[in-house]
């Protein structure tokens, strides 16, 4: 196991990777303040520039921006009240009126300290329980994974913020994308119209530029801009911090966990982590009236929460190329171009790469508190720069970076289709990372489905007799009848609804 | 573009139905029970039962509205002018990027680019003072960094840039 640290250590003290983690982080930097540029456009946008860098300094790229991303969308929310990312969201009222108090410095301070604390619990739990997951991942068959991989696309679908009908034809409509091609059980050209662009299927990359990146471009032509930044001086912001980690310790951990369980679920991500932690420490909370009105308690909880769910989302996505959240299903597209197939055996046949990832989190994290002091300092000004500025370059890059993937156009034609796609979801209620795990997993499920079906020559008892594929048959079968189970619960009892409605 | 729940659902059930159509009149491979045209049958039967749900309904309690947060007194932004077209702005990105496609073998990339950047800029409210600099300035900059650094062959067009 030394030998393999030190491996890690040789792959990642190149000046590529320590050039391309600086770099990554002042962008994820700059992107999450920006109100309205979230974390996973951040990560989207990164993707054409990751080709062009060696494997780890890739990954590197990807661990530093998103992590970066996600903390400094707290910036905005706590001195603007508009977050800049939704991760932020939910406690950005509580950041705002602690500013309006005169704790700027508090907040903020407990935004980068607890970010960094939560990136790291976080990591420990991509390095302590994945390897022995993958040990046991070893004897999955297709089978399993073919129930596994439902249960991942089920769970998005629970925990998406709409409709699960919604949320589950959003998945559907992902793996329809993902059957167009040519690579499917029969080799033959499938929803391709004849167009030989088609034949290759559509790259995932491309499709999640445009449902990131392109929609939100879209919804800004639409969107008033928001106010500028009152220009402020800031005293000491890591000053109290180290009183808050003992007073609020219970709190961090709390979130910590919350926030790892969360982001290890398929397609909830960090800004679900934020909602439930925030929720949660107002629930049991010895002082929940404080909170609304300037109380860092919250933030203490909800910012462990949104940067442990970050690396924990790597968890599935390393082990079964699952993706955790958003983010990770863009690091997965990179991780399987780089040669580093997500599966159980990354973690025995490339176990000094695994070691990489995870110090680069922890890295990452350290690296999050000079930096993100800094970046406080200067947000006044970064958030001077108007909208009508920023948004053109995105399209540039959208533009550019979807063409230098396969070096032609119609990457660019596919970007633009999904991000009239991805406008056109959002605005209807329909989650848009319910689709985007449905592209990104739609190969992987259907690989599993066909060759279990073939392996079990048109029974279904096989896919139920092992025992870990039974164990998954349940949870999966579960998750798909539980709104179901919901609904009729609410309309057998309807003065509950009413009640639970008008909260 | 928010539409009734009745359109986006009829408009699912027509996709599934005419997925699972498309997946069964694929050739199967011989001697092989289950072939390319399994999964589109699936899965479209399941997009098509789903859009029925979404028309009558079902489901529709779970949604929540989008939680927006109230500005405060006085910094309350002009309510954006109504009119019908101004809906279709948020087709101005889409439209931009098929115009790249387009013309940019053609003009090359500095000038598709320059008026991609000019064009959104403007839509977004800036004057010409800060849209024609950035204009100008900006597809140079990227192009410094993905054509000569990222070595992606961007097309050179009319105006072929000078490095």
């Amino acid at each position: 196991m030394l030998k393999t640290l030190i491996e890690a250590f040789a792959l990642i003290s190149t000046w590529e990777v320590i050039i391309a983690m600086v770099a990554a982080s002042v962008y994820g930097l700059v992107i999450g303040s920006l109100p309205g540029l979230s974390a996973t456009m951040a990560t989207a946008l990164l993707v054409p520039v990751t080709f062009y860098l060696s494997p780890i300094a890739a990954i590197a790229t990807i661990v530093a921006a998103s992590s970066m991303a996600i903390f400094s969308g707290d910036i905005p929310g706590a001195l603007l009240r508009i977050p800049g990312t939704p991760a932020s969201a939910a406690y950005a009222d509580e950041a705002y009126a602690m500013t309006r108090k005169g704790q700027a410095e508090l907040a903020l301070g407990a935004g980068v300290w607890f970010s960094a604390v939560g990136g790291i619990a976080g990591v420990l739990s991509l390095m302590i329980p994945a390897p022995p997951l993958a040990e046991i991942a070893l004897s999955f068959s297709t089978f399993e994974y073919f129930w596994l991989a439902l249960l991942g696309l089920m769970c998005a679908t629970l925990v998406a913020r709409s409709s699960p009908v919604k949320a589950i034809a959003g998945m559907f409509l992902g793996l329809l994308v993902s059957c167009v091609g040519i690579e499917n059980p029969g080799g033959v050209p499938r929803f391709t119209f004849g167009l030989t662009d088609l034949f290759g299927g559509i790259e995932p990359i491309p499709a999640l530029v445009g449902v990131f990146a392109v929609a939100q471009v879209m919804r800004a032509m639409l969107t008033p801009e928001p106010p500028p930044l009152p220009r402020r001086k800031f005293g000491s912001i890591m000053a109290g911090q180290w009183k808050l980690t003992k007073q609020y310790h219970w709190q961090m951990t709390r979130g910590n966990i919350v926030g790892i369980i969360i982001g290890v679920l398929p397609g909830a991500g960090a800004d679900m982590a934020a909602w439930v932690s925030y929720a949660m420490s107002k629930r049991f909370s010895k002082e929940p009236e404080k909170f609304g009105t300037g109380h860092v308690e919250g933030l203490v909880e909800a910012g462990a929460s949104n940067n442990a769910s970050i690396a924990s989302g790597w968890v599935p996505s390393l082990l079964f190329g699952i993706p955790g959240d958003t983010i990770a299903a863009i690091a997965i597209g990179v991780l399987y171009m780089k040669g580093l197939n997500p599966g159980p055996t990354l973690f025995t046949e490339k176990a000094s790469s695994m070691y990489a990832i995870y110090l680069m989190f922890i890295i990452a994290n350290i690296l999050m508190i000079p930096l993100g002091i800094a970046m406080i300092r200067i947000a006044a000004y970064i958030l001077l720069a108007p909208r009508s500025a920023i948004m053109p370059i995105i399209m540039l890059c959208c533009a550019v970076g979807s063409f230098a993937i396969g070096n032609n156009m119609f990457g660019v034609v596919t970007v633009a289709a999904f991000g009239v796609i991805g406008y056109v979801m959002e605005a209807n209620g329909y989650p848009v990372a319910a689709m985007v795990l449905g592209i990104v997993m739609g190969t992987m499920v259907e690989q599993a489905f066909v060759t279990s079906l073939i392996k079990s020559d048109g029974s279904i008892l096989p896919f139920f007799e092992r025992p870990v594929a039974a164990i998954l048959a349940a949870m999966a079968i579960g998750a798909l009848l539980w709104p179901v189970m919901v609904w009729v619960w609410r309309k057998v009892k309807p003065p509950q609804t009413a009640a639970a409605t008008s909260r | 573009m928010r539409l009734p729940d009745s359109v986006t659902g009829s408009f699912l059930v027509a996709l599934g139905a005419a997925a699972a159509y498309g997946g069964y009149i694929l050739p199967p491979v011989p001697g092989q029970p289950v072939g390319p045209n399994v999964f589109p049958l699936v899965i479209g039967s399941g997009l098509a039962l789903c859009g029925l749900a979404i028309v009558f309904g079902i489901g529709h309690s779970f949604e929540e509205e989008e939680e927006l947060i109230p500005l405060e007194d006085g910094q309350a932004a002009a309510p954006p002018p109504q009119s019908k077209l101004y809906g279709l702005r948020a087709l101005l990105p889409p439209a931009l990027l098929l115009f790249y496609v387009f013309a940019a073998d053609r003009l090359g990339f500095i000038i598709t680019a320059a008026i991609m950047v000019y064009v959104t800029s403007t839509a977004l409210g800036a004057k010409w003072k800060l849209a024609l600099p950035l204009a100008a300035l900006s597809p140079f900059a990227i192009h410094l960094i993905f054509g000569k650094l990222l070595r992606v062959p961007l097309p050179a067009g009319l105006l072929p840039t000078p490095w």
